[in-house]
């Protein structure tokens, strides 16, 4: 190895390097598949390398526990300064052998696993080629580790409270999962008291009044909840495990500052405003409704009246307003406007009841069943193409184009729920993109709804996209079992370690790389005139790297001449 | 006898999605040829316009960069910086004259085995017929 080499790699140029190359049998599965014996005897004869010594052995199964310990009593009694393991996919094992590296003097980030059992043995059946694959890859792996330099991870100091925005039912559920002896919750609420849209609902379960009621009780007895009402959230900094907030009264402007290690953003949402709508010419009349009034009377008085007292004898239920526009669907209307049906049926067992729908989505599981009832009971559904309303005169085009025209005493309409009006300026807050409906951007919409780009972050109920109570509450509990799992009180966090660096006698402050960054790591350093990477929350992804016109940047494990010894490795 | 011609591929795979999708075709156990050679880059965002050339430049017969399907990054839109830059560097290549079909963009997701197997058959056939890259034989950098 040539000296600027050695000192590329952070080694003292008077040590000299010792590379224990270790290949797994996996039985058959490589062993099998190539000439390990060859594999062995070529890569020993290598005479790339001056002052590196090769030690390639061969092992059953590196990966069962008698492989471990005989790898870790291998790196002990040679004393090896890098390590190369032929075996399978690092998705496998990668953090297998990284565990082994860290239970000697080994720095893992000083050892490399080569994926020669799904990228060559499993994927070439014809042995000699496989086995000139293996040894080319192998030898690429030691020319790359003899390049890697020792990392080390930086346990940092942790606050496990944590922030949760919104009163409402998914963020009182969060509150009460996540407050407890070692743990603080902040629950700012911008209006003056708890339960939200939650208080208005009629007839979710038996008793929900008091359910709720005893919700709001626990989360205002709870010693562990101090709550902030008529408050809003004014700045917050930070990141994962520490974060600093600042807190303004809305009456007083008195603001508080509080640190936190996580947030829940519980802000929930808003109606689409029917006026709004280019389908449905409506102007507010006395009798014409939204759903939201609708459960107001029901959960209030317990009956719905016209303005004149009477109880109606004929109701449009209007689905479907505003999802045209909005182009989504909100996918919980069917479901309640079935439920106000029953309500009318209720209270005038002769009423006439008909319900306009573009299209049915009945997903939950009692869905199906209350659909069934409500059309034996004589409830009227009407698929129609177009709709429009004037007072309560509904004019109407069916699927098969037929055009009809009819009068009710009430009308009730669903309109989509769209992202509360304060979504967009507590996003730019937390630095957490907006998906194409305006509600909070998810990681992953199967795998980790409730997490965001901005770790740390995470978003329940109705502010993530339209929801019921009850997956609402189910988000909230899983952003607890997330926050709970990751910040346990008295222990550290573990940040990413193969992050970005960005050198400062290259950079020209150009900031591009901040304009790439979609989790706001990098900042910009007006004094230096440079771009700053924040470590603590940088992923790694190497995006910063390609926007850097001076070469400024450096994505440790993965730096620039890692990879070219890898690729020239490679075409050797 | 002559040796056969086998190209040299260089594949920079993103971890999440390309890598593991070899991955599985190799849990699959579905063939390529040897051409294949995977760097493992943390996203297709990460590959410098700079690579793909210096790939070539190294001479690689063809480049490949898979990356996430769009909207599909783990980074959230590493997959369209990454494709803005691949598509600079392919109008370089035409500019200069260069074979501009030595490099590939391919979206390969985590479960897409098959296509990776797919892609690596067609890729490789394409490159024989294009031949060896040029710049083995005329070194003119």
């Amino acid at each position: 190895m040539k000296e600027f080499e050695m000192r590329e790699a952070g080694q003292d140029k008077n040590l000299r390097a010792k590379v224990g190359v270790y290949i797994c049998e996996c039985g058959p599965n490589i062993a099998g598949k190539v000439d390990l014996d060859k594999i062995i005897a070529d890569l020993s004869q290598l005479d790339d390398y001056q002052d590196v010594e090769l030690v390639v052995k061969k092992y059953g199964f590196l990966c069962s526990g008698p492989g471990k310990e005989f790898l870790e009593e291998e790196i002990r009694s040679n004393g090896y300064t890098h390590l190369v393991v032929g075996a399978c996919s690092p998705r496998d094992h990668d953090s297998t052998f990284m565990g082994v590296c860290k239970k000697t003097d080994l720095n893992p980030y000083l050892y490399r696993i080569i994926n020669i059992r799904e990228h060559c043995t499993w994927v070439i059946d014809d042995k000699e080629k496989a086995t000139e694959k293996a040894f080319s890859y192998i030898r690429g792996g030691i020319s790359r580790v003899l390049r890697q330099s020792e990392l080390f991870e930086k346990p940092l100091d942790i606050n496990p409270d944590v922030l949760v925005i919104g009163g409402g039912i998914a963020g009182m559920e969060a509150a009460l999962s996540l407050s407890g002896e070692d743990r603080r919750v902040f629950l700012v609420e911008k209006t003056d008291h708890l339960g939200g849209i939650s208080l208005d609902l009629s007839g979710l379960l038996p008793g929900q009044g008091e359910i709720i009621k005893n919700k709001i009780d626990s989360v205002t007895e709870d010693k562990n909840i101090r709550l902030f009402l008529n408050t809003s959230v004014e700045t917050v900094i930070g990141f994962l495990g520490n974060f600093e907030i600042e807190l303004v009264s809305i009456e007083n402007a008195e603001t508080t500052d509080i640190m936190a290690g996580a947030i829940v953003v519980a802000t929930g949402s808003s109606l689409f405003d029917p006026g709004e709508s280019a389908h449905l010419s409506y102007s507010e009349s006395d009798e014409v409704y939204t759903s939201l009034s609708v459960e107001k009377m029901f959960s209030g008085e317990g009956e719905a009246r016209l303005r004149s007292g009477k109880k109606p004898s004929s109701v449009a239920l209007i689905h479907c307003v505003g999802r045209e526009e909005k182009n989504y669907c909100s996918g919980i209307c069917c479901s309640y406007m079935m439920k106000l049906a029953g309500f009318f049926r209720n209270q005038s067992p002769d009423i006439q009841v008909t319900e306009f729908y573009r299209d049915l989505c009945l997903p939950q599981k009692d869905d199906q069943e209350r659909y069934t009832e409500a059309e034996a009971a004589g409830v009227e559904f009407v698929r129609i193409k177009d709709i429009s309303i004037k007072g309560t005169e509904v004019s109407f085009e069916k699927m098969n184009s037929k055009k009809s025209e009819q009068s009710f005493d009430m009308v009730v309409l669903a309109p989509a729920i769209v992202p509360s009006a304060d979504t967009e300026e507590l996003a730019d807050l937390l630095t957490v993109p907006l998906d194409e409906s305006g509600f909070f951007q998810e990681v992953h919409k199967m795998t980790n709804p409730v997490g965001t780009s901005t770790d740390g972050v995470f978003i329940v109920g109705t502010a993530h996209g339209p929801k019921g109570v009850s997956d609402s509450m189910q988000f909230a509990r899983a952003s607890a079992g997330q926050i709970l799992t990751r910040l346990i009180p008295g222990e550290k966090l573990i940040p990413e370690v193969k992050v970005t660096e960005i050198l400062e006698a290259y950079c020209t402050g150009c900031g591009n790389c901040l304009d790439v960054c979609v989790y706001g790591a990098i900042y910009s350093d007006d004094s230096r005139g440079i771009s700053v990477v924040n470590e603590a929350v940088c992923r790694g992804c190497g995006n910063c790297y390609g926007s850097c016109p001076s070469g400024a940047l450096r994505t440790k494990h993965f730096t620039n001449t890692q990879l070219y010894r890898e690729v020239d490795e490679a075409l050797r | 006898m002559k040796k056969e011609f086998t190209p040299r591929i260089t594949s920079f795979l993103c971890k999440w999605c390309t890598y593991t999708g070899a991955d599985l075709a190799g849990t699959a156990r579905l063939q390529y040829p040897t051409s294949i050679i995977p760097i493992q880059v943390m996203c297709s965002s990460r590959v410098d316009p700079v690579f793909l050339i210096k790939a070539f430049l190294s001479g690689s017969d063809g480049v490949l960069i898979g990356g996430c399907h769009p909207g599909d990054c783990h980074y959230e839109t590493g997959n369209y910086h990454a494709r803005r830059r691949f598509a600079i560097v392919k109008s370089v290549f035409e500019s200069l004259g260069l074979e501009s079909q030595r490099l590939k963009l391919s979206w390969i997701s985590a479960s897409e085995g098959p296509k990776f197997a797919r892609v690596a058959n067609e890729y490789t056939e394409e490159i024989m017929e294009l031949g060896e890259n040029p710049t083995r034989k005329n070194i003119f950098l």
